[in-house]
Order: structure tokens, then sequence, then C-alpha cells
């Protein structure tokens, strides 16, 4: 069959398209595998909030404040109540205390650091990527998390 | 005489103490999934809430589905999207359970204990049994706790093409520790 010249021209297209194919497979697979998260501190916050009116916006209304903020780059000014060791990281807190509810935050691996210099009564400005407000049924109380989040600044 | 008073007031306040519930806020639940194949598919939340009643012998975990960290954004979209876990519908995952073997821990005496934990495990809307060991390490009025385990993950209702392609394994492993006061 090989003898036929035609045929060795389409067994040669053949080929060359099933190795581009797979080429083109092999860099899409190799764009999605590697893709990864920005660093928060170059993202624009989408908002910026002050805690505790924050934690009230779920408190009253988690449904809508929930579709308004998940899955946004917000930046919160508040006061650090707890500082809270999470296996071998840390995260940090912001508590209404009249309610009970509160903001927590997980932090960016390369923003480790800085988050860990934090100490309670510090007033900071803290950026990160909000997951959403829950109630908590064991807590009885609302909480909100963020994660990869940064030490925007310490405010004075 | 006032000295065995003081004692016995000083032992049951600590007792009493001790027998309130701990809680953590800061709990990690990690999630793996990895198969030969594809090892995207791993999570953490470091910040789940925990609760363990020494008193009932109870454990409690939530986890807020929304707050699980991929380092890979396209699988975090995936997994909480709605064929999966349906984040927006049910936002959290949730665990309720007791000891079994409540006898093999003191609360009162620090020290490392193998426990049995069982109880009903709650993700996208689907209640299972689920039964595993885990360990309690009491030290002064805090509790360490580790636990890990296999769930099968149609069992929650969660199927897909990336499970029969052997890219996501059928059976992930959940693994629990925290670190309560």
């Amino acid at each position: 069959m090989l003898k036929n010249p035609k045929n060795k021209k389409v067994l040669k297209w053949l080929l060359v398209a099933g190795g581009s194919l797979s080429l083109i497979g092999f860099i899409v697979y190799f764009y999605f595998a590697t893709l990864s998260h920005e660093d928060t501190a170059s993202l624009k916050a989408d908002y910026t909030v002050e805690a505790i009116p924050f934690i009230k916006e779920f408190e009253k209304d988690h449904k809508a404040a929930n579709k308004k903020y998940a899955e946004k780059i917000i930046a919160v000014k508040g006061i650090v109540t707890t500082i809270e060791p999470a296996d071998t990281t840390m995260n940090i807190k912001m508590t209404d205390t009249t309610t009970g509810s509160y903001l927590i935050f997980a932090f960016q691996d390369q923003h480790m650091a800085e988050a860990k210099k934090l100490k309670p009564g510090e007033n900071v400005l803290i950026k990160g990527s909000c997951s959403d407000g829950i109630y908590s049924e064991i807590l009885g109380t609302y909480f909100i998390s963020f994660k990869r989040s940064t030490v925007e600044k310490k405010i004075l | 005489m006032k000295k065995i008073i003081l004692s016995l007031i000083i032992v049951t306040a600590s007792m009493i103490a001790f027998a309130q519930k701990k809680t953590s806020t800061s709990a990690t639940v990690a999630f793996d999934a990895t198969t030969s194949l594809d090892n995207l598919a791993k999570a953490e939340n470091k910040t789940a809430i925990a609760a363990i009643d020494p008193s009932k012998n109870t454990v409690q975990f939530e986890a807020a589905i929304k707050n699980f960290a991929f380092a890979n954004p396209k699988i975090q979209e995936h997994f909480n999207q709605k064929s999966w876990l349906n984040s927006d519908e049910f936002p959290k995952a949730t665990f309720s359970g007791v000891i079994t073997n409540p006898s093999a821990i003191n609360f009162n005496k620090d020290g490392t204990y193998n426990v049995t934990v069982e109880g009903d495990l709650t993700i996208k809307g689907k209640t299972q049994k689920v039964k595993a060991p885990g360990t309690i390490v009491v030290a002064g009025k805090t509790l360490k706790t580790s636990a890990s385990f296999n769930i099968k993950l149609v069992d929650f209702g969660v199927e897909g093409q990336p499970i029969t392609a052997g890219k996501v394994s059928a059976e992930p492993k959940i693994s629990v520790s925290a670190e309560l006061n």
C-alpha cells in the first residue's frame, strides 16, 4: 500500500496532523495544569470596607452580602482581635464582640511572614479573596472566611 | 480542713472548666483527590470550625466549601461549580459525631489518646455515616486532634468525567486537625 506515492503522502499528512494535535493538546494541558493564583497584593480591591459594618451586612442579609462579596477581592480595615494557629500557619480574626460574628483571614504563603508580625489590638488593612459568609450552627454566629490574604498596611 | 476544702474547690472548678465545650475556628480540613495521572485535585481549608464537648464525648466540624484553597484556580472553579460541590447551594460541609470509645481518653490527664469517632458527614446536602480512627492530645486546657479517612464521592452525588478518566480519585482522603481551647 505504501508503494503508492499517493498513500505515502496521505500517511505523511496523517502523522503531521496527529503530531500537531498531540502537541496542541499537551500545550493546552500544560497551560491549565500550571495556572496559579495571582499575588493578592498586586490585585485591585473590588471593595474597601470597615470590619464591623461589613460583618453587620452579613448578619442582616447573608444571601445578599454573599451575592455582593463572594469570590471578590476585599480590603478590610479593622482591629485584630485574635491570632490563631492553623496547622503550620496562622489566621487573623476580626470579631464583632457584641455578637461574636467574625472575619477570618488565611494568608497567601508569601505573605505569612508579615501576618505573623501582627498583634491583637492593632488596626490594620488586610486584603483577601472573600470566600463567603456562613452561619455556624456550632458557634451560633456568622463567620466570613477569606483566603489568599495579604497585610496591606498597619493603620496608626 | 480549710486547705482540703480549698483544694476540692480548685479541683472541682478545673474539672468543670475542662468539661466545657472546646472549640477552634482555625481547624484544618485537607482534601486530597490526587491520582497517579494528576496531582492537581488537592486543597486545604484552614478556617474550619471544630468543637469537642468532653462531657458528652461529641465531636463537630463545619467547613466553608468556598474556603478550600487550591493551588490551581481552574481546579478551584471546577470544585465549586454546580456539577461538583455546588457551593452556592450547599456552602458548607459538616460533621457531627461521638467518640465511640470514651473510656480510652481521660480529658483531665495530659497524654496522647487513640480514639474512634463515628457520626454523620454532610456534603452537598447528602449525609453519610463515617467512622474514623483519630488522636486526641490532652495538653493542659488544650486539645489537639487529628484524624483522616476516605470518602466515596459518588455517595455525596459527586460524579464526572475526570473521575472516570482517573484524574480525580473516586475516594479522596480527608484529613482533619485542630487545636481546641
